[in-house]
């Protein structure tokens, strides 16, 4: 049979998001991938570099479009970390709940692209109206429905407003109660299950081999989580699991988002449970002639997609000397994408890059 | 092996790299370049086996890159994690000619980092298997990260030469 080359994306049918795969394939089997990233590359690195510490706000929450959240937390963690700002107890645990809220969110975002690639458009109505009651709550205690800016170095913007925590009580409960729903119509569906078993499939060696973080290491059966490992915000003073599985292909890693979903939803009613009362703040100087002195830090959050890192350089100025942001998706869509395609279907390419939770944003920053 | 032995260790074996620990859960080696692939192949058998970023600072008054490589390990215990904590292991080429050698071999994720910023920087990596463009399409003559690429001149030059048609007179 004659080897064909196959643009898969940006605009093939197949693709969701701005990202392209050259494929090479022989019949409906791909010899080879090369994925080419790039449709999104803002250089918000180099603008970083041009903008003082707060202004760089605005831009660090639109690197990734799915979860600004964690960007705005890795951000502040930096800035904080260089110029040696503390964070009041009561920021540290709204900042929990306000993260786990996010990576909820995302995750029903991404259950919203995966079943709708598979075809289950029902589910992904759900999902996606889920996430709406989600972004309901953000519009509320932020003003803006995708881009917040909420945390900032020395606490977050403002305290909870009355009666809030009760508002995040009943939506997650309203959405909790649609779990056995979602089982029947997908989770526990066999035809899920038949379309994801046994799909890009690696091994834990091979994830920790070519730099996989996130559910892509956990549905090997490692069970690495930088909430445990590293313990940032109010996560080491309250106790949660970390859900994992071991065959490593796409249905583990869709049935470890899922259960994270639920774990993350026990972890914010521990947190509200706990939420200790004080100031939500700490002053940091203006910021308009805010100087930080040398130094360079690198610091890590788990989004949800993975390790999330930043590598932030000061030269003593007012702005950044260079700040350089750690993706999870980029090994996952640029190296182990690559390695697992081989062999693989050409009618899978979609699942396994979807399963994989690579965002184009945030590869190409 | 525990930290102390580890930095220990690390001096006699490298002896002419400079070894430097800085907070309590960071060592930074200064390393010369031609040692940087021992180094971190040293590394990744002691423990340190998760490659989490290559970068690249450009020190333009010191007519420098500083290249950063930044190790972790995938050790998932919350009090041996601890001991271990990170490594930068830093390496200076000079700005005028920048070139290393690739790491690839060693950590494999290291592939489109090292891509990354041979198109951003401009820096050089022999022996690496397909430097091609990653995120750029166009070409430039200053590589877009490096200090003295000016972006407001280029997108003057840039984007006021693309033809415009001229609305029609009524």
């Amino acid at each position: 049979m004659r080897e064909v080359e196959l643009y898969f994306g940006p605009q093939h049918l197949g693709m969701v998001g701005n990202f392209s795969i050259t494929l090479n394939v022989e019949g409906d089997k791909i010899l080879k991938a090369t994925a080419d990233p790039g449709f999104l590359h803002r250089g918000f690195e180099k603008l970083m570099e041009y903008r003082t510490w707060m202004q760089n706000f605005p831009l660090v929450c639109r690197i990734n479009v799915v979860e600004p959240d964690h960007m705005e937390m890795v951000y502040a963690m930096g800035v904080e970390k260089l110029a040696n700002i503390e964070v009041p107890e009561r920021a540290e645990w709204i900042r929990s709940i306000y993260l786990e809220l996010a990576r909820v969110g995302s995750h029903l975002f991404g259950l919203w692209a995966y079943s709708n690639m598979l075809g289950f458009d029902t589910v992904a109505q759900w999902a996606m109206y889920h996430r709406d009651l989600i972004l309901d709550l953000f519009e509320e205690l932020t003003g803006g429905r995708v881009y917040h800016i909420y945390i900032w170095p020395g606490g977050v913007r403002r305290d909870f407003p009355e009666g809030f925590t009760n508002k995040i009580v009943e939506t997650l409960h309203s959405i909790g109660k649609c779990v056995p729903d979602y089982n029947d119509i997908f989770f526990n569906n066999p035809l899920f299950y038949e379309r994801t078993h046994g799909i890009g499939k690696i091994t834990r060696e091979e994830a920790e081999k070519w730099g996989g973080v996130g559910q892509v290491l956990r549905a090997t059966g490692k069970s690495f989580d930088i909430r445990k490992v590293e313990p940032y915000a109010a996560y080491d003073k309250v106790d949660f699991e970390i859900p994992t599985r071991e065959e490593g292909d796409a249905y583990s890693r869709i049935m470890v988002i899922r259960d994270e979903m639920i774990e993350s939803v026990h972890l914010i009613f521990k947190l509200i449970e706990g939420l200790p009362e004080g100031e939500v703040y700490n002053k940091v100087p203006n910021p308009f002639k805010w100087k930080i002195g040398e130094g360079e830090s690198y610091v890590r959050v788990e989004s949800s997609r993975g390790e999330l890192g930043l590598y932030l350089v000061s030269d003593g100025g007012d702005k950044p000397y260079r700040a350089h942001f750690r993706t999870p998706s980029y090994s996952h869509g640029l190296t182990i994408l690559e390695k697992v395609l081989e062999g693989a279907n050409i009618s899978d390419v979609g699942n396994i890059m979807i399963s994989m939770y690579v965002v184009a944003p945030e590869i190409d920053r | 092996m525990n930290k102390k032995n580890l930095i220990k260790q690390l001096e006699l074996t490298f002896s002419d790299n400079e070894v430097n620990t800085f907070e309590e859960n960071v060592i930074k080696i200064y390393a010369k370049k031609e040692q940087v692939k021992t180094i971190l192949r040293y590394l990744k058998d002691n423990g340190y086996n998760h490659l989490a970023l290559i970068s690249c600072v450009d020190w333009i008054k010191e007519k420098e890159f500083e290249l950063i490589y930044i190790l972790t390990s995938y050790n998932d215990n919350n009090e041996t994690y601890k001991e271990t904590g990170y490594i930068y292991l830093k390496t200076k080429i000079s700005r005028d000619n920048p070139e290393i050698g690739t790491v690839i071999n060693v950590f494999e994720n290291a592939e489109p980092y090292e891509r990354e910023i041979h198109e951003l920087f401009g820096v050089k990596f022999s022996g690496h298997p397909r430097l091609i463009p990653l995120f750029l399409e166009r070409d430039y003559e200053v590589p877009p990260f490096r200090k003295n690429f000016d972006t407001r001149k280029y997108v003057k030059d840039v984007f006021e030469s693309i033809p415009v048609i001229p609305e029609e007179e009524e």
